[in-house]
């Protein structure tokens, strides 16, 4: 089979692709994206469909094989992690303002993935872009998550929406809302406590949440360290959203907010998995922890370390 | 739980080989092939699954002149005992001891359950006779003291901290030795969250336990890490001498593999796995009964203790 491979990858010309010249190349390029940190079912997926393209496919000359299903599986990275709609939040809370209504972002993830903190980044990088904010600290069950919020709210200056611990987060979404139109601010970002996507009724709360106060915006915040399970946080989540929804046109995750970027050197492949399984767009990629360290999704980049 | 889902697997894989009459190269190829991808949906790190693909293939070929039933019994036995090296690291985690001040310092990746995880530890120890203390040796992430005093007070723990000493070394150093003149016998350590990238962190991970001398260090990490566990967890330990791994969050549905390879890395046995946000989701692990039953192939659950 290896002699019959090195010769087809030196063949050049009119060769009609089969399965067993793309099988083995795929196959290692697979084991290269499970090393990356890519889930093993998506890296499985990825590699069937570029397969069942590839072949019975004519290469032109002078293309080697091996050249032909890299390019293949690097334009399928890179059709993935692209946005397939684009959300412009800037734009959008513009929109509200002129409408008189507070803009509302909603941040969701397990536990202890980073989402007080990466809302409290994205507060700043807002209040940068001259928007006045407020937060709403509805995660009322984990030990000191309010006096976390407080710390920040203090540093950044912005108005801190709290009723203390073991209210009914959904309640305390309304209210901060009603508070933050009376108070003429352009964005609530709603802080939600950390649960697990199997903890039904956690995930029932916190659908009670979203289908009681509409978020114009909800994030599901993933942290790059996470691996095979990026594949069930993010189908339950969107899922049980979906399911437990009340409303016509329910909401479900809009978008990603990746987190811990910082601490995974070239194993970037949760940002794939994620994508790959939601849909959904990273729109934020969280890379320390200081405010700054907010950044946009360099697609590019990705699907070169993923293939390097 | 989980690890039994990866050892059904392992087993169907095993036992699917043992339909086929002759074992030949593409049958065990084919077995092997099985294992490794659930061991790689189980996020054990890559490497080490290759290793451990490499070390079956060796040990079957010295074996080659048996045949058929002792085939497959040789590979069998090659599988179990490759996953038994990597859970077990043949190292005895630290006993507390009675009637002297144990120091257990806790170290991690940031948000991994640190701090949720050293109350657990402090009350699964108090309700077996200890007089635990906590101290929040954590100046960095905003409200950190107030949540180890929040958990300690909703758990009767002592706790020490500051919200304006900005040296965690110095709060360390000036609890343990409160609580030593106390008399506390279990001192607990509660650290930041940290990352290999950045040299500051483990330098100041470095001076905290220099300041407190600990008899044990605990690394904490979330059972659903994948490929970068490895690393990360080498990190720390070539850092400082950790001793002990506790895997939070298997509650959830990860498979926990990075933490296994955490194992590896470390060199340290697994000595609680944490299931649920709630002070008494906490379970005792045992590694050696936990590879027993791996090798015995036999009942996948009762292996841990409440
Ligand atoms: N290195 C690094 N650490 C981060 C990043 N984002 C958050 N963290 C850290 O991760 C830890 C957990 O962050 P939190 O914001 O409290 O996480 P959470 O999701 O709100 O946690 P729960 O509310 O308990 O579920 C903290 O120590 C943060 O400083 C990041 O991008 N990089
Ligand atoms: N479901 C579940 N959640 C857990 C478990 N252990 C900890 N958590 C949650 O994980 C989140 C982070 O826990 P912390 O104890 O704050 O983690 P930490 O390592 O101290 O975080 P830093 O100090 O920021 O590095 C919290 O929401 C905890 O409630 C567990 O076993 N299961
Ligand atoms: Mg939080
Ligand atoms: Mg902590």
């Amino acid at each position: 089979m290896m002699k019959n491979l090195n010769k087809k990858i030196n063949v050049s010309g009119q060769a009609v692709l089969e399965e067993s010249d793309v099988k083995p190349i795929l196959e290692t390029l697979k084991d290269k994206l499970i090393s990356k940190n890519v889930a093993e079912e998506v890296a499985q997926k990825i590699v069937n469909t570029v397969e069942s393209n590839m072949v019975g496919k004519k290469l032109t000359s002078f293309t080697r094989v091996t050249t032909a299903v890299t390019k293949a599986v690097e334009s399928a990275l890179t059709q993935i992690l692209s946005p397939g709609r684009n959300i412009n939040i800037l734009q959008e809370v513009e929109a509200s303002r002129r409408e008189g209504e507070p803009y509302s972002i909603v941040f969701i993830g397990c536990n202890g993935v980073g989402k007080s903190t990466n809302l409290a980044k994205v507060a700043f990088w807002l209040m940068q872009h001259g928007m006045k904010v407020m937060i709403a600290a509805c995660d009322t069950f984990r030990s000191g998550a309010v006096e976390q919020l407080r710390t920040h709210t203090q540093r950044l200056g912005v108005e801190l929406f709290e009723r203390g611990y073991e209210k009914d987060p959904a309640a305390v979404a309304k209210e901060a809302l009603k508070k933050a139109k009376e108070s003429r601010c352009d964005v609530l970002l709603i802080d939600t406590a950390g649960r697990m996507q199997d903890n039904e009724p956690l995930m029932r709360a916190l659908s009670k949440l979203i289908n009681m106060n509409n978020p114009n915006l909800t994030l599901f915040v993933g942290e790059a360290l996470v691996g095979n399970e990026a594949v069930d946080q993010l189908t339950k989540f969107n899922n049980r959203l979906i399911e437990l929804s009340s409303q016509d046109q329910p909401h479900k995750i809009d978008g990603i907010v990746l987190t811990k970027f910082d601490t995974i050197d070239n194993k970037v492949g949760a940002a794939l998995s994620m994508v790959y399984i939601s849909g959904a767009p990273v729109i934020f990629v969280g890379c320390g922890q200081q405010y700054s360290d907010l950044r946009r999704l360099n697609v590019k980049q990705i699907v070169s370390v993923l293939l390097s | 739980m989980v690890l039994a889902e990866l050892g059904n697997k392992i087993t169907g894989a095993l036992r699917s080989m043992a339909n086929n009459t002759f074992v030949d190269e593409a049958v065990l190829d084919n077995c092997l092939k099985d294992i490794a991808t659930a061991l790689l949906q189980a996020d054990i790190n890559i490497k080490l699954v290759k290793q451990l693909r490499d070390n079956v293939k060796r040990a079957v070929q010295i074996e080659d002149m048996a045949s058929g039933l002792n085939k497959r019994k040789v590979i069998e036995k090659a599988v179990f005992s490759e996953l038994c090296s990597m859970l077990d690291p043949d190292t005895e985690p630290y006993e507390l001891k009675k009637g002297r001040s144990n120091v257990v310092m806790f170290v991690g990746l940031q948000g991994n359950g640190k701090t949720t995880t050293c109350t657990k530890y402090a009350y699964a120890n108090k309700r077996k006779g200890y007089r635990p203390a906590m101290i929040c040796a954590d100046t960095f992430r905003a409200g950190a003291f107030d949540q180890l005093k929040q958990n300690c007070t909703k758990a009767g723990i002592p706790f020490y901290g500051s919200y304006t000493e900005t040296d965690p070394a110095a709060i360390a150093a000036a609890g343990v030795q409160r609580f030593r003149e106390e008399r506390y016998d279990l001192i607990i350590v509660d650290t930041s969250g940290r990352h290999k990238q950045e040299d500051a962190l483990f330098e100041e991970m470095r001076e905290i336990e220099e300041a407190v001398k600990p008899d044990c260090i605990v690394f904490v990490i979330d059972g659903s890490v994948g490929q970068a566990a490895y690393d990360q967890a080498l990190a720390f330990k070539q850092t400082v001498p950790v001793g002990a791994v506790i895997v939070t969050k298997l509650d959830g549905h990860a498979k926990g593999g990075g933490a296994l390879s955490a194992v590896a890395a470390t060199d340290s046995p697994i000595i609680y796995i944490g299931t649920g946000e709630h002070i008494d989701e906490f379970e005792q692990f045992h590694t050696k009964s936990f590879v027993s039953r791996l090798l015995g192939l036999g009942d996948w659950t009762g292996f841990m203790d409440k």
